[in-house]
């Protein structure tokens, strides 16, 4: 009786008497009997893999993802999707025949009508890819040319939460691995003594939505895949200093000690959870030197301080952040996933936005020109982008000077630069009132699957089995657009 | 006849086996297998050479008029039915089979039911009898092709085919559409059977003409319309489908392929349009670019192999060393700065060197001693050296290094003096030396002699004074 509670408690642990007593049985019965119940003898966690992990599938255009989220829903129709239309018709109603039944908000669905709004801020064309940008941005429409802008993004979530978790996660609901935890899992680390996976946040002055721990979850992956996030100021990560008086010798004798009980542990229940936690310890180990030395950008050079700007000195800014994004990458961490809160303007659009965009405009691109110049463009790939986009139409009273935009799943923008992405392209269009996809949809699921595509992944191949069936970042849809690769 | 048993578990065994067997293939759509029975499959090319061997010694007495012992043929019969039972738990793996293993289970199957068959007659004290020599000849034929189709689902289809050098001409610069992409792939995959020794279903796909006059079933190429094209159609049919092209067994088209001739046909099917007159943004521009860059896993196959045991000791907690790709030896190098610097975790490199094409020593107090290392890995591509302390006299032989494409060495002391090492490196593409002792003059001249070579020396002027003078809007 004890042994069967043990034993289905950790189907791992089978020993000797186990294996012959159920081996004991007969392989024909065995396999009569499996015939009826296929999952007699599986065990949990089982993994089908067809491929190794922690190798690239194929050979990959880009090593490591800096991807720069714009929480909150930036507006395409202030910032990279021009709709001169929405100047020529202001004011009237978007019609029936654009909106075609798509749901709204609860914050817009009560409106008696839907006039259009065009944008406050002039676009001007840039570059020799004459990619419209608007006012708000004049420094990344100085790299026009090293950017592709994709217009025709959609998601299917009209509210933040399941939005931002759709494209982090690949599913609404949350639960399921981070996309920086699929790649983690997927191509393993290129430096043993910095996690793979690294968050950094900030926050600007406009309206914010939250932002949870569970959106750099590993999900059902192996614990070691989630996201660490580095917060500003003495201790970038929480508890990895020793207390006063312990020195990293004693501290190394501890941690073998530790270890040599954890792997006893380990024999006698197969856990795999105590190996994530011992390599873990270790990994702690080896940041409380590499940790320090990354974050500290007192060594970077007064042009490089100019280039991102002033902020970036001020620990915690987006700039501050995204200085560090480069110093991360260049130490090999794969996936590095910078969030910029406040980008839901509902209300007092062009003067929160102009904000927002004075945050994030000038070290975005600096960062892209940074890593050109670094030789870092040709395997990093550098994403800039929102959860979703915004209604062409106005949101509370209608004032050209000041007016809000409700959420639009339907069409939005990002960019991406370097890393396998052609640079200077314009990829998908919108129609006049910028409300619909007209050419090229990108659903998220092809964008995951194309960035995942750039790193060597196929993203129907890497997989893993929990609950009785396969999980795939891309879960059952998906299609690399080929058209932005190299 | 008389049955004088003289064991009767093995009589059991062979006729419990031989039912199971039975059992197994008739039922093989309805069986699902747990992962222990499975595992015991990967036995499978283990016992496989018992049977062979000890069925045809008992072939060789019995054909030649000699007794054949008893347990000789027990133990041949009884190992041919485990290895036919081992060999369908290891089919089972394969989500679809093939034609190769759809024959070798068959024949495997033959072989054990055929040897179970003899072991009956042998009991019975019919051993002698014309019937059994028939049995005997009929098993040395089966035994060969099992054992060949066997071998040639382990080490593929041409393993034992002569040894024929396979030539690929050169896709052109700027090719014609139809002539070097389309009819290429058709070449590959369809001509086989659609040409004119062969033509089944009465069509013809050598050249255009015949692809528009089509075949049995019509409609083969609707110029601007993929969906009416029969090609088209039959080449997205589920693998099960009768009319699915290429057949089952056949190499398919990969999705590139199918995509290209998709948009050759949307766009008009033309047999003269070149890649330089389709619009900039047209898909088929990628597609077809994409199919004339080589897979690079393709050009690194050649490199010798390396075991993952051999990474595994070399690499440390600030050496990450990885393969470029799941099925190749191409191997990249990243190495990090140590707390306290230690040259042998690179030295150790060098049973490795021919095989790294990416290596990473950014930022780390090299000289000339890990410079002998660099210079031993002769298949290098892509290097990064900067932030070192290295010196144009550590860097001179570079110029060995033929394959280099991408190389990275600013905020190095170099000077004008390594300009001419830069400039005999065949196929240096990308260069970054911002941060050196190089004057603009000397870069000048590098500029003019190397056209193609796209030189990094930090960011443009223009831009970076903007960034230094602007802040974001106001």
């Amino acid at each position: 009786m004890e042994e069967d509670k043990n034993n289905n408690e950790n189907p791992l642990k089978a020993n000797r008497r186990h294996f012959f007593s159920q081996l004991s049985v007969g392989i024909g019965s065995l396999a009569l009997g499996s015939l009826l119940i296929p999952d007699l003898f599986k065990g949990g966690a089982e993994k089908l893999m067809n491929q190794p992990l922690g190798i690239a599938h194929f050979a990959p255009k880009a090593k490591r993802i800096i991807y720069l989220f714009q929480a909150g829903g930036p507006s395409q129709l202030e910032s990279f999707d021009y709709k001169p239309t929405l100047q020529k018709r202001m004011g009237e109603d978007l019609p029936e025949s654009i909106r075609a039944g798509q749901r709204l908000t609860g914050m817009t669905s009560g409106q008696d009508s839907f006039p259009l709004m065009p944008s406050a801020v002039k676009f001007r064309q840039h570059g020799e890819s004459q990619t419209w940008i608007s006012d708000y941005f004049p420094h990344i429409a100085k790299i026009a040319d090293e950017i592709t802008v994709v217009r025709s993004m959609q998601t299917e979530a009209i509210n933040h939460d399941p939005a931002i978790t759709f494209f982090q996660t690949g599913s609404q609901i949350s639960g399921r691995p981070s996309m920086g935890s699929w790649l983690s899992y997927g191509l393993g680390s290129e430096n043993k003594n910095l996690p793979s996976f690294v968050v950094l946040t900030s926050r600007g002055k406009g309206n914010s939505q939250g932002l949870y721990s569970k959106l750099w979850s590993s999900g059902f992956l192996d614990s070691k895949h989630q996201g660490v996030l580095l917060r500003s100021g003495k201790d970038p990560v929480l508890y990895l200093n020793d207390p006063d008086g312990i020195s990293r010798s004693d501290k190394r004798h501890l941690l073998d000690h530790v270890s040599s009980l954890n792997k006893l542990h380990h024999l006698e229940t197969g856990d795999d959870e105590i190996e994530s936690r011992i390599a873990q310890y270790e990994m702690a180990y080896r940041m409380q030197m590499s940790v320090p030395d990354v974050m500290d950008i007192s060594k970077e050079p007064e042009s490089i301080i100019k280039l991102y700007g002033e902020d970036c000195q001020v620990p915690g800014t987006y700039a501050a952040n995204a200085l560090q994004a480069r110093r991360l990458a260049e130490n090999g961490v794969r996936f590095i996933q910078l969030y910029h809160q406040g980008w839901d303007q509902h209300g007092n659009l062009p003067n929160e936005m102009a904000g927002q965009a004075k945050d994030v405009d000038k070290a975005s691109a600096a960062l892209v020109m940074d890593l050109k110049q670094r030789g870092m463009l040709e395997d990093t790939l550098v994403v800039w982008g929102g959860e979703f986009g915004r209604t062409n139409y106005c949101q509370g009273k209608f004032d050209p000077t000041n007016y809000g935009r409700d959420h639009h799943p339907r069409a939005f923008s990002v960019w991406m630069a370097g890393g396998g992405i052609k640079p200077g392209l314009n990829y998908g269009k919108t129609d006049e009132f910028g409300y619909n996809v007209i050419e090229n949809p990108v659903h998220i699921n092809d964008f995951h699957a194309t960035l995942m595509h750039a790193m060597g992944l196929d993203h129907e191949q890497l997989t893993y089995k929990h609950q009785g069936r396969r999980f795939r970042l891309t879960d059952v849809a998906g299609h690399v657009v080929k058209d932005l690769l190299i | 006849m008389t049955y004088t048993s003289k064991n009767r578990w093995a009589d059991y065994w062979v006729l419990a086996l031989s039912v199971f067997l039975v059992f197994c293939l008739v039922f093989e759509p309805y069986i699902e297998l747990p992962s222990l029975v499975s595992w015991l499959g990967r036995w499978h090319p283990l016992v496989l050479h018992f049977p062979i061997v000890l069925l045809l010694m008992a072939i060789f007495l019995g054909l030649t008029g000699k007794k054949v012992p008893n347990l000789l043929l027990t133990v041949g019969v009884l190992s041919a039915l485990v290895t036919a039972v081992s060999g369908f738990f290891l089919g089972k793996e394969t989500p679809v089979k093939g034609e190769l293993l759809f024959w070798h289970q068959w024949l495997g199957a033959g072989v054990a039911l055929f040897a179970a068959l003899w072991y009956a007659l042998s009991q019975v004290q019919l051993d002698q009898k014309i019937y059994t020599k028939g049995i005997q000849v009929i098993m040395i034929g089966l035994v060969a092709l099992a054992g060949h189709y066997g071998g040639m689902v382990t080490h593929g289809e041409d393993f034992l085919a002569l040894p024929m050098e396979k030539q690929q001409e050169k896709i052109p610069e700027n090719p014609i559409i139809y002539k070097d992409i389309v009819s290429r792939i058709l070449d590959d995959k369809c001509v086989s059977c659609h040409n004119p020794n062969k033509q089944k279903g009465e069509l013809l796909m050598t050249n255009l003409a015949e692809l528009f006059k089509g075949g049995k079933s019509g409609n083969t190429l609707v110029p601007g319309e993929p969906e009416q094209s029969e090609l088209i159609r039959r080449l997205h049919l589920p693998m099960e489908d009768e009319e699915r092209m290429p057949p089952e067994g056949k190499t398919p088209l990969n999705d590139n392929e199918i995509a290209i001739l998709e948009r050759w046909i949307a766009l008009g099917a033309s047999g003269s349009q070149r890649l330089d007159e389709l619009d900039k943004n047209e898909s088929l521009v990628a597609l077809v670019k994409e199919m004339m860059v080589p897979d690079p896993v393709e050009k690194w196959s050649k490199l010798p192999t390396v075991a993952d045991s051999t990474l595994k000791n070399l690499s440390s907690d600030y050496l990450t060393i990885e393969r470029l790709a799941s099925n190749s030896d191409a191997l990249s190098v990243d190495i990090y700065l140590a707390p306290e610097y230690d040259p042998k975790p690179i030295m150790n490199l060098k049973r490795v060197a021919k095989n790294i094409i990416e290596l990473d020593l950014s930022g780390l107090p090299i000289g000339q001693d890990e410079m002998t290392l660099v210079f031993a890995c002769h298949n290098l591509e892509w290097l990064e050296l900067d932030k070192t302390p290295l010196t144009d006299r550590e860097i001179e032989n570079l110029i060995n290094l033929k394959n280099l494409s991408f190389l990275k060495i600013y905020e190095t002391p170099i000077t004008d003096l390594s300009i001419s090492t830069f400039k005999d490196l065949p196929n240096l593409k990308s260069l970054y030396l911002w941060g050196t002792d190089i004057s603009d003059r000397a870069l000048a001249g590098l500029r003019k002699s190397n056209p193609g070579l796209l030189i990094n020396n930090g960011i443009n002027g223009d831009t970076k004074a903007f960034f230094l003078a602007t802040d974001s809007i106001k």
